[in-house]
C-alpha cells in the first residue's frame, strides 16, 4: 500500500537491509556450512584456525558451522511469537472493542491483571514447568505479548471508530463487518505493525535470555540464544563462541527495531500530510 | 584425535598435579599410604600454617540454597555440614576412612554387629560434653522415617529398635532382620554428624565439627567462628569461616579473580587454564574416583539383550569421552567402579572401543537400526551424552537426547528411562555398589539382578576380612564386567581453585579436598 | 464502583477514584496470585522430589509430601495460604526450612536499592539527554543520539550485563567489584560499589525509552501555543524551556517511569542473576527452579504488589498534576483506558430510544 514510500526513507531502507542480511545468513546458513552443526571436529574450545576462522565450541563443533545453522530457531521463533501474539491479541483487541461492555470489560481486565505480571517472569514460570520444547517456548512468549496488542488493539479501533468517515460509513448504512474491515483496520495496521517490529526485538531478546537462564532450546540443536548459554563457562578461553551468537542476535534485534520505527515515523509523517 | 590427546596431556602436565594425576588407562593401585605423593605449586608456600584470618570459601549451590540439616542436608548443606558436624570417622586422602570422634569403631566376626567408643573428654558447640546419649538421639534420628531423608535408603539397614548404649560413650549398633553390613562406616561417614539431644536444624544448630555458626542466610552465605574446643588440638586454623553461595561458575570465577572470594570448591574444567594463568590462584586437581557412565536399563528394550548391551559398552570412545565430556580432566574407566579399592579386580583387562565387533553384536541381536532415547538433567551430564550420542551415531545407532527437569526426572518414571547418566562419588566398592546395582541399592536405574552377583554381594557384606571379601568382590566384579548394566566410561577430576595465600589445601583422591575446613588456613598477614 | 462518587459532593472525585483504583489493583494481586498457585499445583512438578534429588527412597518422598501438605486438595492448600498470608504469614520455604517473610524482606530491600540507583541514575539522565536532543531536533547530534539509543535498547540487557562482569573480572580492573556479593554482616550502604555495576547496567537497558519519551513530549510542548507566545513576548530561551516547557512534558514521563519501573521488576531478575546479586530476582528464579512453592508464592505477591503500587502512584501523580483532572466533578475523565469518546455502535445499543430518533 504505502511500500514505496516506506522505502523512501533512509532510515526504513537501512533497518529493512540489516534484517534481510541476518535473514538471509540464517536462512541460507545451513547450506553453507562446511560441517554438521552436531559434528565434533576440533578440539574442546579450540582457538581460530585455517580450517576453522572462528574456532570451535564447548564440545569441538565448528563454531562457524553450528553459527550458520542456528539462526533460523531464533528467525522462527520469534517471528511466530510475534505474529501469533499479533493475531490473537489483534482480534481479542478488537473484538473488545466491538463488542458489549460486559465482554469488552472482561478482556480489558485480563489483559490488566496479565499486564501487572512482568512478562519475563511469566515466562520464566510456565517454561520451567512445563518443558522447553520450541513451540511451547513460542506459545509461552506469545502469551506473554498478547495483553500488550490487546490493548494497543482495542484503543486504536475506538479511537478510529469515533472519527467522522467511520461515522459517515455507518450513516451511509454500511455494516458493521464491511466497516471494520474496509474503514477500520486499515487504519490500525500502522500501529500494531509497528508493535510488530517491537515485539520481534523483544522476542529475539527474550529468547536469547531464557537460554541464557538454561531455560530456551535444548541441546545438541544449534540455536544462537542457546550457543550462549552453553559456552559461556568457556567465555574466558574462547570468547569468540559467545561473542558471534550474541553479536548476531544483537544485530538482527537492531534491524528489526528500526525498521519498525521508520515505519511508524513514515507513516506518522504520512498521517500529518494527508487531513 | 591426536590434536585431542596431546591437548590433554599438555593440560594434564601443565597442572603441576604430576603423580595425583594419573593419564589414559592407568588405574589408581589403591592407597598409597595415606595422602597422595602430589602436592601442587603450593608447595612454594610456607609450609608452617599461620591462625587467624576470616577465610572466604565459594561454592556453587545452583539454585537449591539448602539447609544445615545434620542428617538430610541438601544444597549447600553437605558442605556446610563440613564445617559444623564431626563424625565418628571422617575420610582418608585416599578414600579410605580413619577414626575422627570415635577412638574405637569395629565389626564384629560376620559384621552383624558393630561397637562404637567415642573419645573421652569431647565436647559439643554449646558446652555440653558428648554421651552415648548423643549417639543414640544421632544415630535414631538419622534413621527417623520421619526426617524424610534423601538417604535414608543408604542407612535403612540399621535396626533402631536394636541400638543399645553399652556404656556412657559406647553404642552398639545392629542390623534389621540380622543381617550383617560391613559399610558401615562409609555409609554413615558423609551425614552421620552427631549432634546434642537438643538439637534442632534451625533453630540449635550444633555439633562438634571445626566451626560454630554465627549466621545463615539461605541462598547468600553462612559465616561461622572457630570452636575452641574441637577434638583436633589447635584446628581449626581461622578465626572465621565464611562460605559463599554462587549460583554459577562464571561470576564464582570473576568473583576468586577479583580478590573476592579465598577458595572456590569445585571449579570448572573450562576455567581451568584462565585460573592457573593468574598469579595470585593456584589450581589444584584431585584425581578422584567418581565414575561418570551411563545406566542401561535391563529392564527395558533393547538393553535387556546382554550383546546390545555389550556393543554400547564398546561404541563408547572413552579417550574421547574424557577429552570432550570432562575437558580432559578425568581418566578413563574399565565399566567398574571403585579401583581405589583394595578389593578391586585388577586382572579384567580394559574394554577397547571396537566399532566392528559393536556392529556385529548389534547385527546378531537383530538391532541394526536401533534407536535410543537417553533422558538426563539439565547440567553437566549433558555434555558427555551429547558425545556419546555422536559416537554410536557410527554404528547406525540413533541416540536422542532428552533433557528433562530434574522433578521429572526423579518422578515417578524415574526406574522407566531406557538409557540416562550415572555418576557416584568417591566411595568404597560395597557403598558404590549400594548406591548403583546391589540388591538393595537405593536407586537401581540399570534395574540390574543377577542371582550370584546377590549372593556374592550379601557374602561380602558379612565379611570384615580383606582376602576373603576381595575373592567374593573379584568375582561379583566378573559379572558387572561381563553382563552388567552400567557403562562407566570414566572417573573424573575435581579441580579447586584458591588464592596462593592458602595454605592445607592439597589433592587427594576424594571428591572434597577444599570441604577439609579443619586443615586450610589463610596466609592475612 | 467509583461511578457514584460524584454524588457526594465533599470527597473530591479522584480520592474516589483512587479508592476503586486501590480495589482494583487488590483484586488483580489476588487473581493473579490464584492463578499462580493453580499453576504451581496442576503442572507436573513435585517439590518434594526436587529437594531429595536422585538418591531419595519413595517412602521419603511420601513422607515429605505429607509433611509439606503437598497431598492436600489443591483448594485446600490455597485457603490455607491463603489465611496465613492475610495474617502476614507467607508460609515456610520448602528449601531451608526458614520463614519466606524473614528471607524476602532482606532481598527486597536489595532489590528496592537496585531499583532506586536505577531512577537516581536514569531519571536526570534521561531528562537532560531528551532535552538537549529535542532542543537540536533533526540535526546531527539529534540523529545520532537517536541511533545510539535505538542501538541500545535493541541489545538484550543480559549482554551488557555479562559484558560488564567480564570487564571488570581483568586483572587490574579490580577498582569495583565485578559480582555484587553483599556482606550482611554490613549495612548496604556501606557497600555501595557492589550496587555500580548492576544500576549500570540496568539504567543502560531503561534509558532509551525513558529518553526518547522526554525528548518527544519536549518536542510536542515546544510546538505549543503558549510556548510561541513566551517566545513572542520575549521570554529568554532559557527559562522558556526550564521553567515553562518541561514541566508540561514531565507529566507524560511520570507514567514512561512507571513503565520503566514495571519492566524493571522483571528485567531485575536477569541482571540479579548475572551479578549474583541477592534480591528477589534471583530469589525467585531459584525458588522456580526448586519448586519451592511458598517462595514462588510470596515472591510473586510482593511483585504483583509492587506493580500495583507503581501503577497506582503514577495514576495518582499524573491526576494531581494535571489540573484539568484534579478539579474534575466527573470521574469519567480520569479513568484510564478511556477516551471519552464512545463508539456508534455502543451509543446505538445503550439507548435504544435515541436509536429510533435517529432513523
Amino acid at each position: 500500500m504505502t511500500d514505496a514510500r516506506w522505502l523512501a526513507d533512509p532510515q526504513v531502507r537501512r533497518g529493512a537491509v540489516i534484517t534481510s542480511w541476518v535473514v538471509l545468513v540464517a536462512v541460507l546458513g545451513p547450506w553453507l556450512a562446511p560441517h554438521a552443526p552436531t559434528a565434533m571436529v576440533g578440539p574442546v574450545y579450540g582457538p581460530p584456525t585455517a580450517g576453522a576462522p572462528l574456532g570451535h565450541d564447548f564440545l569441538g563443533h565448528d563454531l562457524l558451522s553450528r553459527l550458520l545453522s542456528g539462526g533460523v530457531s531464533v528467525l522462527w521463533m520469534s517471528v511466530a511469537a510475534a505474529t501469533l501474539a499479533l493475531l490473537v491479541g489483534g482480534s481479542l483487541g478488537l473484538l473488545a472493542g466491538f463488542s458489549r461492555r460486559r465482554l469488552d470489560q472482561a478482556i480489558s481486565w485480563a489483559a490488566d491483571v496479565s499486564l501487572a505480571f512482568p512478562d519475563l517472569i511469566l515466562v520464566l514460570l510456565i517454561v520451567s514447568m512445563l518443558g522447553r520444547a520450541p513451540w511451547l517456548i513460542v506459545l509461552t512468549v506469545a502469551i506473554a505479548f498478547t495483553p500488550g496488542v490487546i490493548r494497543l488493539a482495542r484503543g486504536s479501533a475506538v479511537a478510529v471508530a469515533g472519527q467522522e468517515f467511520v461515522e459517515a460509513a455507518q450513516m451511509m448504512g454500511y455494516s458493521r463487518w464491511r466497516i471494520l474491515f474496509n474503514e477500520i483496520l486499515p487504519n490500525i495496521l500502522t500501529p500494531l505493525l509497528v508493535h510488530f517490529g517491537n515485539m520481534l526485538t523483544w522476542a529475539v531478546g527474550m529468547l536469547s535470555g531464557l537460554s541464557f537462564l538454561g531455560y530456551g532450546v535444548a541441546p545438541p540443536a544449534a540455536d544462537w540464544g542457546l550457543m550462549i548459554n552453553e559456552n559461556q563457562a568457556g567465555l574466558l578461553v574462547q570468547p569468540l563462541a559467545v561473542l558471534a551468537p550474541a553479536l548476531l542476535i544483537a544485530v538482527f534485534a537492531y534491524g528489526t527495531n528500526i525498521l519498525a520505527e521508520g515505519i511508524g515515523r513514515v507513516s506518522a509523517r504520512i498521517g500529518e500530510k494527508q487531513p | 584425535m591426536s590434536e585431542l590427546f596431546s591437548r590433554r596431556v599438555f593440560l594434564g602436565n601443565s597442572l603441576a598435579v604430576g603423580g595425583g594425576l594419573l593419564l589414559g588407562g592407568g588405574l589408581l593401585s589403591g592407597c598409597d599410604g595415606g595422602a597422595p605423593a602430589a602436592t601442587a605449586g603450593a608447595a612454594a608456600l610456607a609450609a608452617t600454617p599461620v591462625h587467624g584470618g576470616r577465610l572466604r570459601v565459594g561454592i556453587i549451590d545452583g539454585d537449591q540454597a539448602g539447609n544445615l540439616d545434620a542428617h538430610k542436608p541438601v544444597g549447600g548443606g553437605i558442605i556446610r555440614g563440613w564445617a559444623l558436624y564431626a563424625k565418628f570417622w571422617e575420610w582418608n586422602p585416599d578414600v579410605s576412612t580413619r577414626l575422627a570422634l570415635a577412638e574405637f569403631a569395629e565389626p564384629n566376626a560376620d559384621a552383624s554387629a558393630w561397637i562404637i567408643r567415642i573419645k573421652p573428654g569431647l565436647e559439643f558447640h554449646h558446652g555440653k560434653s558428648i554421651t552415648a546419649d548423643d549417639m543414640l538421639f544421632s544415630i535414631l534420628r538419622l534413621t527417623d522415617p520421619q526426617l524424610a531423608s534423601p538417604f535414608a535408603g543408604l542407612v535403612g539397614a540399621i535396626d533402631r529398635q536394636a541400638l543399645r548404649k553399652v556404656d556412657p560413650r559406647t553404642l552398639e549398633i545392629r542390623f534389621k532382620h540380622g543381617q550383617s553390613f560391613y559399610p558401615l562406616d562409609e555409609t554413615l561417614i558423609s551425614f552421620g554428624g552427631i549432634v546434642p539431644t537438643d538439637y534442632h536444624p534451625v533453630t540449635n544448630p550444633v555439633g562438634a565439627g571445626p566451626y560454630k555458626l554465627k549466621s545463615f542466610i539461605p541462598g547468600q552465605r553462612s559465616l561461622y567462628t572457630r570452636f575452641e574446643n574441637y577434638y583436633k588440638p589447635n584446628r581449626p586454623y581461622a578465626d572465621e569461616l565464611e562460605i559463599i553461595e554462587f549460583k554459577d561458575q562464571v561470576s564464582r570465577a570473576a568473583a576468586l579473580r577479583a580478590g573476592q572470594l579465598d577458595v572456590a570448591s569445585g571449579v570448572q574444567a573450562e576455567h581451568s587454564a584462565l585460573l592457573k594463568a593468574d598469579p595470585r590462584l593456584r589450581l589444584y586437581a584431585s584425581p578422584s574416583t567418581s565414575f561418570t557412565g551411563f545406566n542401561l536399563n535391563l529392564a527395558k528394550a533393547p538393553f535387556q539383550d546382554v550383546r546390545v548391551r555389550q556393543a554400547f559398552r564398546l561404541l563408547a570412545d572413552r579417550q574421547e569421552l574424557v577429552a570432550r565430556g570432562l575437558n580432559g580432566f578425568g581418566r578413563i574407566a574399565n565399566d567398574l567402579y571403585s579401583p581405589h579399592d583394595p578389593t578391586y579386580n585388577h586382572a579384567l583387562a580394559q574394554r577397547p572401543y571396537d566399532l566392528d565387533q559393536a556392529r556385529s553384536l548389534l547385527r546378531q541381536a537383530g538391532q541394526d537400526d536401533l534407536r535410543v532415547e537417553l533422558t538426563t538433567t539439565p547440567g553437566p551430564g549433558v555434555n558427555a551424552a551429547l558425545v556419546f550420542a555422536q559416537q554410536v551415531q557410527k554404528a547406525g545407532v540413533q541416540v536422542k537426547v532428552n533433557q528433562v527437569d530434574g522433578s521429572v526426572f526423579n518422578g515417578p518414571q524415574r526406574e522407566q528411562w531406557q538409557l540416562s547418566p550415572g555418576s557416584t562419588p568417591a566411595r568404597g566398592f560395597l557403598a558404590s555398589a549400594l548406591h548403583n546395582d546391589a540388591p538393595q541399592a537405593i536407586y537401581n536405574r540399570s534395574n540390574f539382578h543377577d542371582p550370584r552377583f546377590t549372593e556374592l554381594f550379601h557374602q561380602a557384606l558379612a565379611q570384615p576380612d580383606l582376602e576373603r571379601r576381595k575373592a567374593l568382590v573379584h568375582e561379583a566384579q566378573v559379572i558387572q564386567h561381563e553382563r552388567g548394566g552400567l557403562l562407566i566410561w570414566g572417573f573424573s577430576d575435581v579441580l579447586d581453585a584458591a588464592s596462593a595465600k592458602v595454605g592445607g589445601l592439597a589433592p587427594e583422591q576424594t571428591t572434597f579436598a577444599s570441604w577439609r575446613f579443619d586443615e586450610l588456613w589463610l596466609n592475612h598477614a | 464502583m467509583p461511578d457514584h462518587a460524584h454524588r457526594s459532593p465533599r470527597t473530591p472525585a479522584w480520592l474516589a477514584w483512587f479508592i476503586g483504583r486501590l480495589g482494583y489493583g487488590l483484586l488483580t494481586a489476588w487473581v493473579i496470585s490464584l492463578v499462580v498457585f493453580i499453576a504451581t499445583q496442576a503442572l507436573p512438578s513435585d517439590p518434594a522430589r526436587v529437594i531429595l534429588g536422585p538418591d531419595a527412597p519413595l517412602q521419603s518422598i511420601l513422607t515429605l509430601q505429607q509433611q509439606l501438605g503437598l497431598d492436600q486438595p489443591i483448594l485446600v492448600q490455597y485457603l490455607r495460604w491463603m489465611g496465613a498470608a492475610l495474617r502476614g504469614d507467607l508460609g515456610i520455604s520448602l528449601d531451608s526450612q526458614v520463614p519466606v517473610a524473614q528471607l524476602l524482606f532482606g532481598r527486597l530491600g536489595h532489590t528496592l536499592a537496585l531499583l532506586a540507583g536505577v531512577l537516581a541514575l536514569v531519571v536526570p539522565l534521561a531528562l537532560t539527554l531528551g532535552v538537549s536532543l529535542a532542543l537540536r531536533r533533526d540535526r546531527p547530534l539529534d540523529r545520532w543520539g537517536l541511533s545510539a539509543l535505538i542501538l541500545l535498547k535493541a541489545t538484550p540487557s543480559f549482554l551488557l550485563a555479562v559484558g560488564l562482569v567480564l570487564l571488570f573480572s581483568m586483572p587490574g580492573m579490580g577498582w569495583l567489584p565485578a559480582v555484587s556479593i553483599l556482606d550482611p554482616q554490613l549495612p548496604l550502604w556501606r557497600q555501595l560499589p557492589s550496587l555500580v555495576l548492576p544500576v549500570v547496567a540496568l539504567s543502560l537497558s531503561a534509558l532509551p525509552y525513558l529518553t526518547r519519551m522526554v525528548r518527544a513530549s519536549m518536542i510536542e510542548a515546544l510546538e505549543s501555543d503558549y510556548v510561541v507566545a513566551a517566545r513572542l513576548r520575549g521570554i529568554p530561551e532559557r527559562l522558556i524551556v526550564w521553567r515553562h516547557t518541561l514541566p508540561n512534558a514531565l507529566t507524560p514521563a511520570i507514567q514512561g517511569v512507571a513503565l520503566t519501573l514495571r519492566t524493571l521488576v522483571g528485567g531485575a531478575l536477569l541482571a540479579e542473576v548475572i551479578f549474583s546479586y541477592p534480591g528477589i530476582g534471583t530469589a525467585l528464579n531459584a525458588a522456580i527452579q526448586m519448586r519451592d512453592l511458598p517462595m514462588i508464592q510470596g515472591v510473586v505477591l510482593v511483585i504483583t504488589l509492587a506493580v500495583v503500587l507503581i501503577n497506582l502512584l503514577a495514576d495518582l501523580l499524573t491526576v494531581l498534576l494535571t489540573p484539568k483532572l484534579r478539579t474534575a466533578r466527573r470521574v469519567k475523565m480520569i479513568r484510564r483506558n478511556r477516551r471519552g469518546i464512545r463508539p456508534w455502535w455502543r451509543r446505538a445499543r445503550s439507548t435504544p430510544a435515541q436509536e429510533a430518533t435517529h432513523d
